[in-house]
């Protein structure tokens, strides 16, 4: 298995607000906090490269204390300079987000080139409560993903100068210098929550599908409706198209990771997701078919979950390094993931990069049997 | 009680209530409203053959993936209109209707013996931003449209079923594909205002706080020539719901004295 470091960079705090997105009210940021934790999170993640993770995660979220990080190719850049190895995937930038999509081409092809071909680009829509921060009307957000996801796919494979007519972006010329250095393009990824539509499209590009803190059965389930799409299109799905990303504390003791866990990986359910309601559900950002699939069974929201019901579901793994190694197989050998994007949330700097320490050498050994595989090889293009 | 009809509008099916005798009147709805044949709607079926259909994506209309714009509503309802046979109709509209009703008058304003907005939305008004519905709980969407909050009543779902919810996303996801952003104004109508020819009524809630009198109200009538402007007191952005005899007799007043014009 390949392990990635992912990183939300949160800007870890207790509020009484009833949403830590769109509204939560700047004021409350604190840029000289600010300019130690986006520091000492670098760190970690060019630490997660020296101690043998593969990939260095990266992402893209607005207005809010769950993720600092509005523009993931800005972290990518500072990150291209200071790591070697590590691929650099950005998980993922927010297509329907951006004015001009090709913008997005540009800058990945940028450090696709400046990295020496290490970057990965993920492609997503943005979650609900980013169409509140940028104006995007959620009704489109569908359409203008798969439409910019088409457009920088040929800016990055088909020779310039090309014109682009769609329905939202239109170029009289399309002609991006640089182009990437990887052929014929950086792999793509698709983060998502599992909606149908976009399982199908993934597989049918053989873009990897990453689901972001899952419970175990819906990733088995998506697991297994990606792997029937991908055999649909007439080809058995590599383990490497089959990623999660699921939270990870690891200490001395299963008492002393279960007290952790409790009180750091709780926190990003409970406050970094807690949402107003109708942030949650923006009109058209689902097809009607999705939200009746929705309600007829409906989650849990982030903010309501308890530790307990987290810890059954799976939501997290957590304990000694013998019990994390156990609770990884499932991971590795039941649901044949090939890539696991998790980050891990100690009390402070010093005692995050101890138990990364931990991971990297009590853990990680154990799932080696692919360390000479190149996991992008014939996936995400 | 008035009977249901399914009428295809050049290729689009509407749901559309019919009630009344008397001259024609098309009543556009607002956001909510579909459907909904309320005391305002009866008291005007005394004096007029009341038409009343849902948007399409609203009440029981389905969504049509063609609307992409606010002018596509609005020559729907020019489509409507001749597909109803009607030359000539009063033209009623509330709050996004009213959005509606204005943009169709700025097109064919010979099509109407009157218009009538109430609360209307769909310009931009220096010095003030529409509260944005859309990010709202149900509390919080209560309180800015309405003055007479158990008015509200009247547009509670009946029920929390999955068909009631996906109806109202429905709703949101129609309304929100021309309204979100420019949110409920379209930057070209004000200037196209002075082009309304048709004897004009505004409808004001003297406590809407969604597009309230000064500025908008007052917007409106400076940009509609010869428009006239009835303020309720004791409404908000709905005075139809929350004082539908008084609003109701304003526009039979209005309507009745542009017939006798003719």
């Amino acid at each position: 298995m390949k392990f990635y470091y992912f990183h939300l960079m949160p800007y870890i705090m207790e509020h009484d607000a009833p949403s830590s997105w769109v509204t939560l009210s700047n004021r409350h940021y604190d840029p000289v906090m600010g300019h130690t934790l986006y520091n000492q999170y670098l760190d970690q993640l060019e630490q997660a490269e020296r101690l043998g993770w593969d990939g260095l995660c990266v992402n893209e979220h607005h207005q809010n204390c769950y993720g600092t990080m509005p523009s993931p190719n800005v972290m990518a850049a500072m990150l291209v300079r200071r790591t070697t190895k590590a691929k650099i995937a950005i998980l993922g930038n927010g297509l329907p987000l951006r004015e001009n999509p090709l913008r997005i081409a540009e800058e990945i092809a940028m450090l696709d080139v400046a990295s020496g071909g290490r970057v990965i680009s993920g492609f997503v829509r943005g979650i609900s409560a980013e169409y509140f921060s940028t104006g995007v009307n959620p009704t489109h957000s569908r359409d203008r993903f798969y439409e910019a996801a088409e457009l920088i796919l040929r800016a990055w494979t088909e020779e310039g100068p090309f014109p682009y007519d769609g329905r939202f972006y239109r170029y009289p010329y399309v002609n991006p210098w640089p182009r990437p250095i990887q052929k014929p393009h950086p792999p793509v990824w698709c983060p998502s929550q599992g909606s149908s539509e976009t399982v199908e499209w993934a597989a049918k590009r053989r873009f990897p599908y990453l689901m972001v803190f899952t419970p175990i059965k819906r990733i088995a389930q998506i697991y297994g409706e990606y792997r029937e799409a991908c055999e649909k299109n007439g080809y058995k799905a590599s383990r490497y198209q089959l990623t999660v990303n699921v939270p990870i504390v690891v200490a001395e003791s299963d008492s002393k990771a279960r007290e952790l866990a409790k009180k750091h990986v709780m926190w990003v359910f409970n406050v970094g997701l807690r949402m107003h309601p109708p942030f949650w559900r923006p009109p058209g950002y689902m097809t009607e078919a999705s939200l009746r699939r929705l309600l007829a069974n409906p989650p849990k929201l982030p903010s309501e979950l308890e530790f307990e019901e987290a810890d059954r579901e799976g939501y997290l793994i957590y304990g000694s390094p013998a019990t994390v190694r156990d609770k990884l197989r499932v991971f590795s050998d039941e649901l044949q993931a090939g890539i696991l994007c998790s980050g891990m949330t100690g009390p402070s700097h010093e005692q995050t990069l101890e138990m990364m320490q931990l991971f990297a050498e009590e853990v990680m050994p154990h799932f080696r049997d692919d360390a000479n595989v190149d996991e992008t090889a014939g996936v995400g293009r | 009680m008035p009977t249901a009809h399914e009428i295809i509008v050049r290729g689009t099916p509407v749901q559309m209530l019919r009630d009344g005798s008397g001259p024609p009147l098309l009543f556009l709805h607002g956001a909510g409203g579909a459907g909904r044949w309320l005391a305002f709607q009866e008291l005007l079926a005394k004096d007029f053959s009341v038409y009343f259909p849902s948007h399409p994506g609203h009440g029981g209309s389905r969504a049509a993936e063609w609307i992409e714009h606010i002018s596509d509503l609005a020559f729907h309802y020019l489509d409507l209109l001749d597909r109803l046979g009607l030359e000539r109709a009063h033209l009623v509209g509330a709050s996004f209707g009213g959005w509606i009703a204005a943009e169709v008058a700025t097109m064919a304003s010979h099509r109407l013996a009157s218009l009538v907005l109430i609360d209307p939305v769909g310009i931009r008004v220096d010095g003030w931003i529409y509260p944005f519905l859309f990010g709202m709980d149900i509390p919080e969407i209560v309180t800015t449209l309405f003055q007479k909050p158990m008015a509200a009543l009247a547009l509670a779902p009946s029920d929390q079923s999955v068909d009631t919810l996906a109806l109202q996303y429905r709703q949101g996801t129609a309304l929100a594909r021309v309204s979100w952003n420019p949110y409920l104004y379209n930057p070209l109508l004000r200037r196209r205002l002075g082009r309304i020819t048709a004897p004009t009524l505004l409808c004001w809630g003297a406590h809407d706080r969604l597009a309230p009198l000064a500025p908008c109200g007052e917007a409106w009538a400076r940009e509609i020539l010869g428009a006239r402007l009835r303020v309720f007191a004791d409404s908000g952005h709905v005075p139809h719901l929350e004082e539908p005899d008084a609003v109701a007799e304003a526009i039979g007043e209005f309507c009745r004295l542009r017939e006798g014009a003719r």
